[in-house]
């Protein structure tokens, strides 16, 4: 392959249609930078998601009074659930765990020496396969004496449908923005495409020529893929600098401002020189893609 | 311009012009290994019962059979819509043919796999009317395009190409553009283009058809020493005096059929 007399030919073309070939630009560029912002949203929903979903588990508290048997007929009964498909899986957090993690979540968790016993129950924490069965298996779960009925929820805590129907809500905005890239990605492979043919027409003399003196057919289609490849990788490069200055702008002083150390958190869910590799590639692809597609259709050689 | 009288000087002289022939035997050797066409003693194109039909029932040419040996200098005569430029394009595996079989240079295109036609071009020169020039690009980068395509090695293309434009007497044009120069000119480029590999095929389709006459002699002069180098020329042509001057093997078409076929012969068959 040669590669210096197709990168010759490849820019000679671009120059030839600058004006079709800024247009293929701008559309890969605006693809892109909504990409690129969509990545790190899309991560951070994810992430808030999954924690939402982990909320979303049932505490079954053990009363301190609960005497082994009772304790064990009440881990049969989940495990009964689990059998049934109800239930994916449970842990059992001791007093002592249950301690722990309190502790953990404080500020000063000196505190609680001031306290002269635990007053944590132990308790197991349910998960379901889906949150919509929370009712089903707390109802089951009830009537066992085990349960330390003083605590929330008369001692098995849940949250509620509404939970879920955020949460179908957070799906339903990820589907869409995913929907949107697709349109914008595939508006970008068009424009290429269209480019590319363009560029085909006005290079048919010398796509003539090099069918009469004996090149083959991959010589031929080297020059526009990679034209295309650089509409797309040109294109990629633009909105990544506008991505840096946008996160220099926007997204740094936000998060550096933020109290919600949820939002400090999560704010870096993929690092910038992550993204912008990978968006310069996905530029490229799409050039290589659209200029692709077109040979294949306006270039029989 | 070359004078009535140096052109037959130079169409009549039967050594081979010495700047010509040493280039071209050098070459001859490497381009053979890359090209398909076999070197071998058979004849260099074969046409048996070839028959050409564009859809169903438009005739381009219609059962012809002939050979034509390597070194030979042939004329491809005939009224307009005759079958020449038909003939011309079956030779290069531009068409295939509807019947019959085509072989060149021991290869037969019925058989040759689309992949390797680039390949079976690259050992035959083509020359156009219309030059197919490109119109961006200098004369040195239109001839030395032809070497690029093929892969040659940038040495490689900075030793001919300029071998190539002197021996077309091109050398002091090169830098210009083909909008800068004659018809003559143009078509002159166009064959140092197509001989720039030394192909062991030349074929022309009316390469002086847009011509003068003083010109088409011009380039009628080039393409016979070329021809003389070892190079057979296959020329499609209407112009009956350039045909009538060289008394060359004239291959008549009619309607797709091959009426006549002579040597040394003329345009059209004189009536005793
Ligand atoms: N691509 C094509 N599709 C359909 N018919 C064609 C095509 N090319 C040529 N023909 C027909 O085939 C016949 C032979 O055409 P061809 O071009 O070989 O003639 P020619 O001898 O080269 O004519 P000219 O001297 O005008 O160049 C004509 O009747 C022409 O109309
Ligand atoms: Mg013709």
């Amino acid at each position: 392959m040669r590669l210096g007399f197709f990168l010759r030919e490849a820019v000679r073309s671009i120059r030839a249609n600058v004006a079709i070939s800024i247009a293929a630009i701008v559309t890969v560029m605006i693809a892109v930078f909504i990409l690129g912002t969509f990545i790190p949203s899309y991560l951070y929903v994810q992430s808030t998601v999954n924690q939402q979903k982990s909320r979303l588990d049932l505490q079954v508290y053990v009363a301190d009074a609960a005497t082994t048997p009772e304790v064990a007929a009440l881990q049969a009964e989940i495990v009964g659930l689990k059998d049934h498909g109800l239930v994916k899986g449970f842990t059992y957090v001791s007093k002592d765990e249950a301690l722990q993690q309190f502790k953990s979540r404080l500020n000063d968790p000196s505190i609680l020496n001031l306290l002269p016993n635990n007053p944590l129950p132990a308790s197991f924490d349910v998960t379901p396969t889906d949150p919509s069965h929370n009712t089903q298996i707390a109802a089951s779960l009830r009537a066992s004496p085990a349960i330390d009925t003083t605590m929330p929820g008369n001692g098995i805590s849940y949250a509620e449908q509404t939970a879920n129907r955020l949460l179908s809500i957070a799906r339903f905005i990820q589907y869409a923005g995913l929907g949107l890239i697709g349109v914008l990605l595939i508006a970008a492979v068009l424009l290429i495409g269209n480019t590319i043919r363009l560029s085909i027409f006005a290079r048919r003399r010398e796509v003539e020529v090099m069918r009469l003196v004996g090149a083959t057919n991959w010589f031929i289609r080297w020059p526009f893929v990679i034209e295309g490849i650089i509409c797309g990788v040109v294109g990629a490069v633009i909105s990544v600098a506008a991505l840096w200055v946008a996160k220099v702008l926007i997204v740094d002083p936000y998060v550096a401002s933020s109290t919600d150390g949820l939002t400090k958190n999560q704010a870096n869910t993929i690092g910038f020189a992550s993204l912008a590799i990978l968006l310069i590639l996905a530029g490229g692809a799409v050039g290589a893609v659209g200029s692709g597609v077109t040979l294949r259709r306006f270039l029989k050689v | 311009m070359s004078t009535e009288t140096d052109t037959d000087a130079e169409l009549n002289s039967a050594e081979p012009s010495r700047s010509a022939s040493r280039p071209a035997r050098d070459v001859e050797r490497r381009i053979d290994r890359r090209s398909l066409l076999r070197p071998g003693d058979g004849p260099m194109v074969i046409f048996e019962g070839v028959t050409k039909r564009y859809g169903t029932d438009v005739v381009g040419l219609e059962d012809v059979s002939l050979s034509i040996e390597a070194g030979e200098f042939v004329f491809l005569v005939g009224p307009s819509g005759s079958g020449k430029s038909t003939f011309i394009r079956l030779l290069i595996k531009e068409l295939d043919a509807t019947e019959g079989t085509v072989i060149v240079g021991g290869r037969d295109l019925g058989k040759m796999r689309r992949s390797k036609v680039p390949y079976l071009r690259r050992g035959i020169g083509c020359v156009f009317q219309d030059f197919k020039l490109l119109p961006g690009r200098t004369i040195y980068e239109n001839v030395a395009y032809a070497l690029e395509v093929t892969g040659d090695a940038p040495r490689a293309i900075r030793r001919k190409v300029p071998e190539i434009l002197s021996l077309t007497g091109l050398s002091d044009k090169s830098d210009r553009l083909p909008n800068e120069l004659s018809g003559g000119e143009q078509q002159r480029v166009s064959i140092a283009r197509a001989f720039v590999n030394h192909p062991r095929l030349l074929i022309a389709d009316e390469p002086t058809g847009n011509l003068d006459p003083d010109t088409s002699i011009g380039i009628m002069q080039l393409l016979y020493r070329i021809n003389r180098t070892g190079t057979t020329v296959i020329m499609a042509t209407h112009d009956r005096d350039l045909v009538d001057k060289m008394q060359m093997r004239v291959v008549a078409l009619e309607d797709g059929r091959l009426v006549r076929d002579e040597r040394s012969a003329s345009y059209a068959t004189v009536e005793p």
